[in-house]
């Protein structure tokens, strides 16, 4: 909301040091957005002297002036206005000027004569709508004297930002009010005094009925007449307020109704009288709920489809003439040819008003207020001086006939009650920390409007709230009014006590914090990608989730690409592997943890599933000056897992190889589930290549993606201390040539059954093929061996023993032969 | 590695690796040193000196004699001289040892007198071992002394070739990196553990009860809106979901979690619940429809505004640093009751609003404060919906923008970047 601080001192004292008034003004919960000072969009503009004027040699109705500014030699303009002539004193745009509509002065020739500046109108300073000519200023203005000065324009104009709270503070009365309690001044209301010029005549026309069909929708609905207004411009001061605030002038009917609605908060409408009159020549205006699929155009031209959650304002035989309190109809609108005028002074359901303004897309200044509350109390006063100033700036009179003859037509079905509330002084000052005294909360209380008395006893306040402030029906949100004005900066900072409080890592939090761990230390980087998917994306990536549940869907998406909630990290992922890929990035370690959504016929929210997700592509890093790192490939992100599986603790895991049919995401051959104890984990491998062709991502692309929850169910939070060998060992080396189907996993599987107690540890060092040495279809492969006794230092005869024991088994369970 | 031939290796663990030659040498040295203390001489092999060409069988006693022992020692004498030189000239650790081997070794030419004593005559034995003693004594002397010479310069010799370019880079493990909001949110986290609040989470799909109700939102408030709030299909069947309506959506908040957590748990509560959140905002450098928030809610006997501001002023000092300064400013929310926004002093102009050279603060826009987070005293509304009586109880609480703070504390130029994943933004962190 703009406000005028011109206007706002009108009614109470504003203070001159802006800037401290803003910071007061933000901390006491109204902040400002802005702060503008208007006068110097008219620098250059400066009162001029006409010395002398001669028509133009080559126009019939244009003339060449001399104007003195004040500053140097006489310049000459040429003017086409026809009321110029020599000896007045008028405003003159010099070169360099800038008028509103960015309109720069620069120095030009019309039809071959030269001319450096411009005479101003009222319509070109953005002053006035008389464009009629010139405008003519007293003979005792100063020439030379900046217009912004002689016209005392300077305002300094306040865009506030109003909280959805507060309906009063979008008025000048209601700022006026505020900052009086914010100062501790008094204020006064023009209202009574406007409300008081107001002179009802008697001219026997009681045309006009309202009728409220609903008092939810509408609690107060009244009509006045003027009769015999003359719409036309408006005065000059009201132009300038409105112009200060950002309004436009349009007509001296619709700017009364603009000026009462920013100085009260009062939303009207003014309708052509005349067209909603029904064949018996009676205005009966209804306020009833809209019908569905009914047309209807507003002021803006629109047609607007209109819903029955709407409110409108009808007659029997038009129909809808007003959307009520968002914007009027087209169709009966104030024009030059309206001479009667049926103003309406109401108010709205808010909720009604704000579903309806966002659902049209029209959201007015009329419609902002009423969503957050117009008191239905004060109608008539308000209309009233709507009412006369309507007469005073347009001719005509208003009706005393109507009504029965008491000038206005009110109904009141609904009427607001004032909250009567017990303010505990005691109990504030505890809940805020604070000793603010009991003379300052009822001084406060009562600046705010709100009617205090004592209490039961001398703790307690007996508070009646005002209906302008809904939003102080608790004793709760009286407290806040009187924080705010004392200043939260008052309250001294203190820590909550609280015996018996400690802060606590959960079991889940501290897996996420070893996992985060690990994987940093695996050189991944961790990301962030969105939780919308795009519906195909699953079926792209080829991953199957079969029985897990269908894909969350949005009402209201962004765009198609963002239409659904994701059900796999990888895509998001992958959009980033081929971001990068396409910036010239190669070496891409990614992991990303977070939640995927599954929805469940039949149930109303969806199953969020944690995951841990991963992918690497190109190598760990460029090739350097001592080392070039291999590409990576499948063992990269296996390695990953076996460093998550040794940090986590994780109980018997293995890699088990997933076949094309159960993992159509991953290259087949390169495509492994992660168990441990039995449980899958989740799987990792290099994703096909036509899934990673389907991101625009170039292959290979190592990835993984793991339950987090069944991470979290395996981890063990310690593991088992082993005792640090005291004995030697002694160390085997081995090659057994297998047939290819035989893993290493089962290699390693028969060595350790058949290694007994002594056999401490298997490491593969080497595979080895070749057809030739070995035959087709057979691989070697070399393992180091660790044997150690517990208890003693192992003689190496027995190793030898237990070692060829060892190799025979395994080769009767597999098949081998061992390589010589 | 050829397989096979390791195969069939078979070593003792923890037996030396010494070089053949080396290990041989080593062990006759040790061997002659104990031999000498013994006092043990092997008389069988002979001096080449005395027993090729000149047999002591086969000469008399007396002058003879004499000569003899002083041939001996001349010829020691004379060995002296030359292994004395032949070390100085040994330039070496190889050829000095070659020299020790020569002399001292099994077949060495010293060695050779020390093994023919046996066969020198009893009486003449005391002098010609004393002096091939004393000979031995010099020439291992002058051996170690050499010997710890060319080890020096040897030392000196590889350091000097092994020297370094130090600015070429260091092999170093890539270390991988925390995304940006999460290390934020760890902070906070860290922050609140320490004042003894627990990290709670919640669902990010929500009913409109939680996100919206249960926190006091008025039914009409324009936040939820299909144009403000994402909301997702109903499939419970229910009429309602039929006809296409919804009230389950995308959480806005965080601050449902505090309402799981009031029906879940008996005050005093003190807890902090980071998480995404979404809202309808398309994206551009200052907004994303999906964000992250923490959410912050203290439950407890007496708990006070006071003890919100100090608990604030507190965390933003963790944040960003001891000089900084909080403030307060009233503001609206409809599940607290009082409400404020807290504001930080702006870390650029040091809370001034403009720079050394005069220019207004671009950072805080000259207002010398940053826009922090949104705080108040839990509305009774909202205890009384979850179980917890106001009259007993009071609270606060708290919502910061994660990525607000990235913003102020990295200058993050477009938050889009937090989303992308793009390596060279990640890697920077």
């Amino acid at each position: 909301m703009k406000v005028s601080l011109k206007w706002l001192n009108e009614y109470v004292e504003v203070p001159t040091d802006t800037k401290a008034l803003c910071d007061k003004l933000d901390l006491t919960g109204t902040g400002v957005e802005g702060v503008e000072v208007l006068g110097a969009t008219f620098d250059g503009v400066v009162v001029g002297y006409v010395e002398t004027c001669e028509p133009h040699p080559d126009s019939d109705h244009m003339h060449v002036v001399t104007v003195n500014t004040g500053a140097g030699e006489p310049v000459q303009i040429v003017c086409g206005a026809p009321n110029i002539k020599a000896g007045i004193k008028l405003p003159v745009a010099t070169v360099g000027a800038v008028l509103p509509g960015d309109f720069k002065i620069k120095k030009s020739k019309l039809r071959g004569v030269a001319s450096a500046g411009m005479c101003c109108s009222r319509r070109e300073l953005g002053l006035g709508s008389d464009h009629e000519g010139i405008w003519i200023l007293p003979d005792d203005a100063l020439v030379g004297t900046p217009i912004a000065d002689y016209l005392k324009l300077t305002d300094t104009v306040l865009d506030l930002e109003i909280t959805p709270n507060r309906p009063d503070s979008l008025s000048i009365v209601g700022l006026a009010r505020e900052m009086g309690a914010m100062y501790r001044r008094d204020w006064k209301s023009p209202l009574d005094e406007m409300a008081a010029k107001l002179e009802l005549v008697d001219d026997g026309a009681d045309d006009v009925a309202v009728t409220i069909e609903d008092a939810v929708r509408c609690p107060r609905y009244s009509a006045r007449v003027i009769r015999g207004v003359k719409v036309g411009p408006s005065p000059d001061w009201m132009v300038e307020r409105l112009a200060a605030i950002g309004q436009r002038s349009i007509n001296n009917i619709v700017d009364v109704t603009n000026y009462i609605l920013f100085l009260f908060g009062q939303p009207l409408h003014a309708f052509d009288l005349n067209k909603l009159k029904g064949a018996d020549g009676r205005a009966h205006v209804v306020i009833r709920e809209a019908e569905d699929g009914a047309k209807f155009t507003t002021l803006d031209e629109v047609e607007r489809a209109l819903t029955s959650d709407m409110t409108v304002i009808a007659t029997p035989e038009r129909g809808p003439v007003a959307l009520a309190g968002v914007m009027g109809g087209l169709d009966t609108e104030v024009t030059e040819e309206t001479t009667d005028i049926l103003l309406e002074t109401a108010t709205f359901e808010p909720g009604r008003t704000s579903r309806t303004s966002r659902n049209l897309g029209l959201i007015s200044e009329s419609s902002m207020r009423y969503e957050r509350g117009v008191d239905d109390h004060g109608i008539e006063e308000r209309s009233a001086a709507a009412a006369a100033l309507i007469v005073e700036v347009a001719g005509g009179h208003v009706s005393g006939s109507i009504g029965g003859g008491v000038g206005i037509v009110d109904e009141w079905p609904s009427v607001s009650e004032e909250a009567h509330l017990t303010f505990r002084i005691p109990r504030f000052n505890a809940m805020m920390g604070a000793n603010i005294s009991r003379d300052f909360i009822v001084e406060i209380l009562g600046r705010l409007g709100c009617k205090v008395e004592d209490g039961e006893d001398a703790d307690t306040l007996a508070v009646t709230s005002p209906t302008f402030r809904p939003d102080l029906p608790r004793e709760i949100d009286l407290y806040e009014e009187v924080l705010r004005l004392y200043g939260m900066d008052q309250i001294e900072a203190t820590l909550p006590g609280g015996r018996g409080r400690f802060g606590t890592v959960s079991h889940e939090q501290h897996v996420k914090n070893k996992v985060n761990d690990t994987l940093r230390a695996c050189g991944m980087n961790e990301t962030m990608t969105y939780s919308f998917a795009e519906p195909s994306e699953i079926e792209r990536l080829r991953l199957p989730l079969e029985g897990l549940g269908q894909a969350v869907e949005l009402l209201n998406p962004m765009n198609a690409e963002q239409s659904v909630m994701r059900q796999s990290i990888i895509p998001g992922l992958l959009r980033s592997v081929a971001h990068n890929q396409n910036r010239g990035v190669k070496n891409i370690q990614l992991y990303e943890m977070g939640r995927v959504f599954f929805a469940h016929e039949g149930k109303k929210k969806p199953k969020e599933r944690e995951k841990l997700a991963g992918v690497l592509a190109g190598a760990v890093r460029d090739a350097g000056w001592n080392e070039a790192p291999a590409p990576y490939d499948f063992f990269d992100g296996k390695g990953v897992l076996e460093n998550l599986a040794r940090e986590l603790a994780l109980p018997k895991v293995r890699f088990k190889a997933l076949a094309a049919d159960e993992a159509p995401q991953l290259q087949p051959g390169r495509a492994a589930e992660m168990l441990s104890g039995g449980t899958s984990l989740g799987w990792v491998g290099e994703l096909h290549p036509l899934a990673v062709a389907a991101y625009d991502a170039a292959a290979p692309v190592v990835a993984f993606e793991l339950d987090l929850e069944a991470l979290e169910r395996a981890a063990r939070p310690a593991r088992d201390y082993i005792d640090v060998p005291t004995f030697p060992a002694v160390s085997m080396d081995i090659a057994f040539v297998v047939d290819e189907d035989v893993t290493h996993e089962r290699l390693v599987q028969c060595m350790i059954s058949a290694g007994g107690k002594l056999l401490e540890d298997v490491r593969l060092f080497d595979v080895y093929r070749d057809e030739n040495r070995l035959g087709a279809g057979k691989k070697s492969m070399a393992y180091a061996l660790t044997y150690r006794a517990a208890d003693r230092t192992l003689t190496s005869d027995e190793a030898e023993k237990a070692h060829e024991r060892m190799v025979k088994k395994v080769c009767s369970a597999t098949g081998a032969e061992v390589r010589g | 590695m050829d397989a096979s031939r390791a195969a069939q290796r078979v070593a003792l663990s923890g037996e030396g690796i010494n070089q053949g030659g080396t290990a041989r040498a080593c062990l006759s040295s040790l061997e002659m040193k104990a031999n000498a203390k013994a006092g043990v001489f092997q008389g069988e092999m002979a001096s080449p000196f005395l027993l090729a060409e000149r047999p002591l069988g086969q000469v008399g006693r007396s002058i003879r004699e004499v000569k003899v022992i002083m041939a001996i020692t001349d010829e020691l004498a004379q060995l002296r001289e030359q292994t004395l030189a032949r070390i100085a000239e040994a330039d070496t650790s190889a050829a000095l040892e070659s020299v020790r081997v020569a002399v001292l070794g099994k077949a060495g030419t010293l060695t050779g007198y020390l093994r023919g004593m046996g066969k020198v005559a009893k009486e003449e034995r005391a002098v010609v071992g004393k002096t091939v003693n004393e000979v031995r004594n010099v020439v291992e002397e002058a051996l170690e002394a050499r010997k710890k010479k060319l080890a020096a310069a040897e030392m000196e010799a590889a350091i000097d070739a092994s020297a370094v370019d130090v600015t070429l880079p260091g092999r170093a493990q890539q270390m991988g990196t925390r995304h940006l909001i999460n290390a934020i949110t760890d902070e906070v986290s860290e922050t609140f553990l320490g004042l003894g609040y627990t990290v709670v989470h919640g669902p990010e799909v929500e009913t409109d009860y939680y996100n919206f109700e249960a926190l006091n939102a008025p039914k009409d408030h324009p936040s939820r809106s299909m144009q403000d709030t994402f909301y997702v299909r109903d499939l419970s069947g229910e009429a309602s979901s039929v006809r296409g309506e919804s009230d389950v959506l995308l959480r806005t908040q965080t601050s449902g979690v505090q309402v799981h957590v009031m029906e879940d748990q008996k005050p005093p509560i003190y807890i902090i619940a980071p998480g995404k959140v979404y809202r309808r905002d398309v994206a551009d450098p200052s907004h994303l429809p999906q964000f992250t928030q923490i959410e912050g809610l203290v439950i407890d006997k007496g708990i006070s505004f006071g003890d919100l501001k100090g608990t604030l002023d507190y965390f933003c000092k963790q944040m960003f640093g001891p000089d900084r300064k909080t403030r307060f400013r009233a503001h609206y929310f409809p599940f607290t009751e009082p409400s404020a926004e807290a504001d930080v002093s702006c870390g650029v102009c040091g809370g001034t609003g403009h720079l050394h050279d005069g220019e207004r603060c671009r950072m805080c826009k000259g207002t010398g404060w940053l826009e922090i987070l949104g705080c108040g005293m839990v509305d009774p509304n909202v205890l009384t919906m979850s179980g917890i009586d106001p009259e007993e109880y009071s609270g606060f609480a708290f919502g910061v923008g994660v990525e607000r703070v990235a913003c102020l504390k990295y200058n993050v130029p477009d938050l889009r970047m937090l989303l992308e994943g793009d390596m060279r933004f990640l890697r920077q962190f």
